[in-house]
């Protein structure tokens, strides 16, 4: 009776009414929406050339640090086959990223 | 007599046990060993991290001009009216505690989900970071004048470049402010030629609280023009700011606060008919009694 009652459960859990996320944060994301999300850093750091605020966006990401992040975005973009020029993008992220200090000021 | 105390002991037991094991389980699971999300897609996010998702993608739109890119990103969010959520975000992140970029961002793109892409309107944006907006304009911040021109396409990932911007120190501290004209590195042609001033009209309307400076720019045709910059200048300052900033008031639309007692001189970036001499006069409204009126420039294309 037990073994059917679990059955029951998980069909229900898994099937009829499935666990739904809310309220998560970016840390949570998938690889992929991660690194898409990383990808939107480095476009608009490419115009702002600001990368304090690069910073504070992937700083939702979790607390790795930031050159990290992007190397492992690279990586996925790498495995999914993004477009080379968002590759270049996300290189010239990372390369200001090495670059950065806190308060240090902006790499044109 | 003792096997009904008995049974009323049992069911305690029960509920007793039970008690202690939700409280067990709760322990359990919140404490001992939390759920962890992982591999989430950005519809689950709370809601101020959608804002800032959205905001981000609004920055990435600005860099990009892609805006195939953008509704793709924003539809993993699914939020309903990807149009209504994003201007309804830049309305209200338009408080003055929001990057000013990303609320730029987020009418820009709110603008070209409701109109189509915006070239123009991103190939100003893009080509003046940070634009001043104080009134003050003393500071010696180089001003980053460009005028490149910048292809956008519709592909994935486009393949814009620009040049090398040119920096050069802001002069505002003469006594009289005088229209220069800003050196540019390569002509931007403008179809349909120069702007020129259609009208300039004096407004005393009693909804406006403020001495506005409003400015409506259209194209020979008519239609208006988004993504103009225009440049107010005056005794000691200057503004740079751009038509299609508040779509919901037309994407030809600008306005910009006059301050009392100040003369301001204005003009279109783009070249154009100056228009000097405008301050903040007071007018008598019917049944608003004495209020600031406001100017009213229109601009078109011959």
């Amino acid at each position: 009776m037990i073994g059917i009652g679990a059955a029951i459960g998980l069909v229900y859990g898994w099937f009829i009414n499935p666990v739904e996320y809310v309220n998560t944060a970016p840390n949570s994301l998938r690889k992929d929406y991660k690194a898409d999300y990383i990808l939107m850093v480095a476009e608009a750091y490419k115009v702002e050339q600001n990368l304090d605020i690069a910073i504070r966006r992937l700083a939702l990401l979790g607390e790795e640090a930031p050159i990290d992040m992007v190397s492992q975005a690279m990586a996925t973009a790498v495995e999914y086959q993004y477009d080379p020029t968002d590759l270049v993008l996300m290189q010239t992220l990372a390369d200001g990223l090495r670059t950065w200090y806190p308060g240090s000021p902006e790499v044109p | 007599m003792r096997n009904r105390d008995a049974d009323d002991r049992g069911s305690w037991y029960l509920l007793t046990g039970l008690v202690i094991g939700v409280i067990l389980g709760i322990v359990y699971a919140w404490v001992l060993w939390p759920i962890e999300y992982i591999n989430t897609a950005p519809a689950s996010l709370r809601p101020d991290f959608k804002a800032q998702y959205r905001a981000l993608a609004a920055s990435a739109y600005l860099a990009s001009g892609n805006l195939e890119r953008a509704k793709t990103r924003l539809e993993v969010l699914k939020d309903g009216d990807m149009t209504l959520q994003v201007s309804g975000q830049a309305a209200a992140w338009m408080d003055g505690t929001h990057p000013e970029s990303e609320v730029r961002g987020l009418n820009l793109l709110a603008a070209a989900l409701q109109q189509g892409p915006l070239p123009t309107l991103l190939q100003a944006i893009q080509t003046t970071p940070s634009p001043t907006s104080t009134q003050t304009g003393l500071s010696s911040t180089p001003v980053i004048i460009l005028t490149s021109s910048i292809d956008f396409t519709a592909t994935p990932t486009p393949t814009a470049t620009r040049e090398t911007p040119t920096v050069q120190p802001k002069i505002s501290l003469t006594p009289a402010p005088t229209i220069t004209p800003l050196p540019t590195r390569t002509p931007t042609p403008t179809p349909g030629g120069a702007f020129v001033l259609q009208k300039q009209e004096f407004i005393c309307n009693p909804n406006l609280t403020l001495p506005y400076l409003q400015i409506e720019v259209m194209d020979a045709g008519g239609a208006p023009v988004p993504g103009v910059e225009i440049i107010v200048l005056w005794d000691g300052g200057e503004d740079h700011f751009f038509t299609g900033l508040k779509p919901d008031l037309g994407l030809g639309y600008a306005d910009f606060v006059m301050s009392q007692g100040v003369t301001y001189n204005l003009r279109l970036a783009e070249g154009g008919t100056p228009v000097s001499g405008i301050t903040a006069t007071e007018c008598e409204a019917p049944g608003a009694g004495r209020i600031w009126g406001s100017w009213y420039l229109s601009f078109s294309q011959p």
